[in-house]
């Protein structure tokens, strides 16, 4: 900064690029930080590009069913002889992208109706409170058994949508609450008396301050979705339409028994495995997010 | 110029089983803020003084009476209508930790109000990191200093200065401040103090300043007025020097009386009044009464109405609300050879 | 313990406390030396950072972690050096002997509590026996500070005004007959009328119960009203110390000085006041060497970069500054270094 004059929205760049710097520091701060970094950008990068490295259908090997773990097969191979490595990567994609689409939803809609239930107050919050209340009050789970006998959800981005309708209730509750006691704070008076507009007072100032909360909420949203999902198709109220996780851990216990026998064992660990592994990678972020997202601890 | 006139408030706080409660919170205030003025409101924690620079700031209702912006009566627009209005008086919070955004780096605070304002006045928008460098220089900060940092990067004494400058981005014509140094360091006070008095000089704008602390009134301009405030009535007003060195009202010298003497540099006051513990109310009396140590049976079943003090005529600046008005010297002054 | 023993003295000594921060170990007490007469009230002022809140809580060996007492001694008559106390010995020294009136004593209540019911939780985890004459002797401080004792050990806390907490945190410091008192910061957040009367009563008590007291604040006001002797923190060193009128009418140190001149008064021309350039310096920021208040200095000089400044007494005064043993060489100056000589 040995430029005395700040040209034109250079302070606005100057800013940003502060809070990517600061951002790696409180990576920085913590290896188990760095850990959960990169165990998240790897499962980004297997949803992403993994499917691409496998052929379509993918290949079996019929004289190897329920093979051991070994160097070929690393998690050993199902029921058909389809490595079981390829399909918890190929598997992956279907399941991230619900997760994101899922994560987005509970979000923007519940952080919408937090902020603007808890900001007009009045008969706007009151009614958009009981429709969350209500919301809450509906059991998650028997609506989604009910919702699959009618719908199959084929495409990730449907179940998301889905699982994201159903979730943003608790984030809506918190964020308004949150809102409810920034919007007495002196900035946010000051604000308004200096006439800015509402989307300013909302979004620049009220947004930034939940922004920790918010980033919290998502990543939580991402293991429910994900819990939710393979869930659903474990129990095998979904069809087996999709390469997933939840189906090969299905097929794994009721069709492999691997709950009796040791050989299809492999099987039924490798997607139990990278669902821990992706809870994992998400718990040691959520830890960074309070210093990412707060100034004062991120420049500290 | 600012008028009020009448101005009442009640507060209905939620009670136990009997249901609401009504606390009166102002009995009918009167006041003026003449351009370029020094205003103070004093009296103690709980007396309305801050309710009533709320109101005047636009940020809170009242239940009767009337504000006169320039010579507009705000009863006769609409909510809308009176925004720009009120917009002409900002208020400086009490708390410079809690008035600034902790996300937002000073330059953003500064930049949102000042595109609105080159919006509304068809400036470009380059004028907006020109004005903002020019308010910071104003208020005695360094633009490249403070502009890329966040709010807990400054001193208490910094930030009241920043929030200062965003008041002034929207060129007020009163700025109301609320114990506007309470919460700045001891050292640093004077600074903030001398910095309002200044833009009085410099820019105009009035200062209406709202305390416990009589001494800091003063510092905004020996020229002001104080208005002294207890518990929803004005009971003594005028200019402050003649208030602080000859008070008529028995709670202003009780206030004066309060305060710290600097033993060693200042000789106490001769005629320091100490307020009794308040025993009962008297519901049509005097408000101060119950504390009165001079109180009569006529100050327990009349309540005295704002007048002139003894020894001036009608119409003259010190007016005070009491039966028995007295001059008292209760200041203390300063030990001779200093 | 017989009631009618002579008031405690406390001698500090070389007093440094750190806290462990991502920078390293910073002093927030540095190399302090401090005299509590008995039944002297003495007052410590500084601004945020100044280190005197951390010095009081040092008088309970109460320094929370991230913070130490790193060196020094802090010896209490009847209760010998309280940083070598530790544990048990430690808590009952705690309210028997130093009875502590916390920062914002208002709010330090437990609201779900009577304040009677308080009073007998404290006499519990003391030990005491007579219970009964706890709540009675409670009550009686409660009348002497002007309250109506019973009703308020009948209240909750959010039935009693600010002025009211306060003096019920008076009471709780007292009320197990610690004969050492520290009020931190007894009267921020109080009117003016609020805080006269409690400065009455801490002056009033005081003589009473033949106390030793000490108050920490930040308002040169408040020491000016109680204070027999007045010291002046900065940067997490005493600038300045003496008998309060002495050194309010004739302050040596600039900082004393600048502080003075910094206070709004009711009368006297308002061009003399005059506010200190610069800000008080944070933990952080303390210069590790040389003297704390240069950088605010109106006479800094080159001697002032290096070396703390000696600490000079003359008679029941002292002051440490380079500035202040060189104009000022009419006697003879006793230069003694900060805490090496201990008793």
């Amino acid at each position: 900064m040995s430029v005395p004059v700040v040209p034109e929205a250079g302070g606005a760049a100057a800013v940003r690029r502060n809070f990517w710097r600061g951002v790696w520091r409180v990576m920085r701060r913590k290896p188990s930080r760095m850990a959960g970094a990169v165990i998240l950008v790897a499962f980004a990068f297997m949803g992403v590009f993994g499917p691409m490295l496998y052929p379509d259908p993918l290949p079996r090997d019929t004289n190897a069913l329920y093979a051991p773990p070994s160097l070929r097969h690393p998690f050993g191979t199902d029921f058909e002889g389809t490595d079981v490595l390829a399909l918890v990567v190929t598997g992956s994609r279907y399941v991230l992208l619900t997760a994101v689409v899922t994560a987005v939803i509970t979000v923007v809609v519940g952080a919408g109706v937090g902020l603007f239930a808890g900001f007009r107050r009045g008969r706007w919050d009151t009614v958009l409170m009981r429709l969350t209340d209500m919301k809450l009050t509906i059991p998650g789970l028997p609506l989604l058994l009910v919702l699959s006998t009618v719908w199959k959800f084929t495409s990730a981005v449907e179940m998301g949508l889905v699982l994201g309708l159903l979730g943003w209730g608790g984030v809506a509750r918190a964020v308004r609450s949150q809102t409810l006691s920034l919007r007495e704070r002196g900035f946010i008076e000051a604000a308004r008396g200096l006439g800015l507009s509402t989307t300013h007072i909302v979004g620049r100032e009220l947004l930034p301050g939940m922004a920790p909360y918010i980033a919290m909420n998502a990543l939580v949203a991402v293991t429910g979705a994900v819990y939710a999902q393979v869930g659903l198709f474990f129990l095998g109220v979904l069809p087996f339409e999709a390469n997933n996780w939840g189906v090969m851990l299905n097929l794994a216990v009721f069709g492999g028994g691997a709950l009796t026998t040791t050989a299809a064992l492999p099987y039924l660990l490798a997607p139990l495995l990278a669902i821990l592994l992706l809870t994992l990678g998400i718990v040691l972020v959520v830890d960074a997010m309070d210093e990412i997202f707060n100034p004062r601890l991120r420049e500290e | 110029m600012i008028t009020g006139t009448g101005i009442t408030k009640t507060f209905r706080q939620r009670g136990g089983v009997l249901g609401a409660r009504e606390v009166p919170a102002l009995r009918g205030v009167d006041f003026t803020i003449p351009k370029c003025g020094a205003v103070s409101f004093i009296g103690e924690s709980g007396c309305g003084k801050t309710t009533l620079g709320r109101i005047i700031a636009g940020l809170e209702t009242y239940d009767a009476g009337e504000i006169v912006i320039d010579g507009v009566a705000m009863s006769s627009l609409s909510h809308r209508r009176r925004q720009p209005y009120f917009r002409r008086i900002q208020l400086i919070h009490q708390d410079p930790y809690s008035a600034l955004n902790p996300t937002r780096t000073i330059h953003q605070a500064l930049a949102a109000p000042l595109a609105l304002r080159a919006r509304q006045t068809g400036r470009p928008r380059s004028w907006t990191d020109e004005r903002a460098r020019e308010l910071l220089g104003l208020v005695g900060l360094d633009p490249d200093y403070v502009l890329p940092r966040y709010p807990h990067q400054l001193s208490g004494g910094m930030r009241q200065r920043v929030v200062i400058a965003r008041a002034l981005t929207v060129d007020p014509e009163v700025l109301v401040a609320d114990e506007a140094v309470s919460m700045i360091d001891v050292s640093l006070r004077l600074g903030v103090l001398a910095l309002l008095k200044d833009l009085r000089e410099r820019l105009g704008v009035s200062v209406l300043f709202i305390t416990h602390d009589v001494a800091t009134a003063r510092y905004i301009g020996t020229d002001g007025e104080l208005y002294v405030i207890y518990r929803g009535q004005v009971v003594e007003r005028g200019p402050v020097e003649t208030v602080i060195s000859a008070p008529v009202h028995p709670y202003t010298q009780a206030l004066l009386s309060a305060i710290p003497v600097l033993h060693g540099l200042e000789s106490p006051g001769e005629q320091r009044v100490v307020p009794l513990e308040a025993s009962g109310e008297h519901p049509d009396g005097c408000l101060f009464a119950p504390r009165c140590p001079f109180r009569t049976e006529r100050c327990e079943n009349e309540r005295p109405t704002l007048g002139p003090a003894p020894g001036q005529e009608g119409g003259t600046p010190q007016e005070h609300a009491c039966f028995h008005p007295e001059r008292r010297s209760v200041v203390a002054v300063p030990v001779s050879g200093r | 313990m017989a009631p009618e023993q002579s008031p405690p003295g406390v001698r500090i000594r070389g007093l440094t406390v750190a806290y462990r921060t991502p920078a390293g170990e910073l002093p927030a007490v540095c190399g302090v030396d401090l005299d509590l007469a008995p039944g002297t009230i003495t007052g410590v002022v500084g601004e945020s950072g100044s280190g005197k809140s951390t010095l009081a809580l040092s008088l309970l060996n109460a320094v929370q972690p991230p913070g130490r007492i790193a060196a020094g001694s802090v010896e209490i008559d009847g209760l010998g050096d309280v940083v070598a106390l530790g544990g048990e010995g430690l808590r009952r020294a705690r309210g028997r002997h130093v009875g502590y009136v916390f920062q914002a004593a208002q709010n330090s209540l437990n609201p779900l509590k009577t304040v009677g019911k308080q009073v007998l939780d404290l006499g519990r985890s003391h030990g005491v026996a007579d219970l009964r004459g706890l709540l009675a002797d409670a009550r009686g401080l409660l009348d002497r500070m002007g309250l109506d004792g019973a009703r308020v050990l009948d209240s909750y806390q959010h039935e009693l005004s600010g002025g009211m907490r306060q003096r019920v945190g008076i009471m709780l410091a007292l009320v197990l007959n610690a004969r050492l008192v520290v009020l931190d910061e007894p009267t921020t957040a109080l009117d003016m009328i609020t805080q006269a009367t409690i400065l009455r009563i801490v002056r009033e008590v005081h003589a009473e119960r033949g106390l030793t007291t000490l108050v920490i604040t930040h308002d040169l006001g408040v020491v000016a009203e109680v204070a027999d002797r007045l010291a002046v923190m900065y940067g997490g060193r005493i600038v300045e110390q003496g008998p309060t009128r002495q050194v309010l009418a004739e302050p040596r140190h600039p900082y004393t000085r600048g502080l003075l001149r910094a206070i709004p008064r009711l009368v006297g021309d308002i061009a003399e006041a005059r506010a200190l350039p610069g800000r008080p310096p944070t933990l952080a920021d303390i210069p590790a060497d040389g003297c704390v208040f240069r950088e605010r200095c109106p006479l800094r000089m080159d001697a002032c970069e290096t070396g703390s400044p000696p600490v000079v007494t003359r008679g029941s005064r002292s002051a440490a500054c380079h500035a202040v043993r060189d104009d000022e060489g009419d006697r003879p100056a006793v230069a003694a270094t900060t805490g090496e000589d201990q008793s």
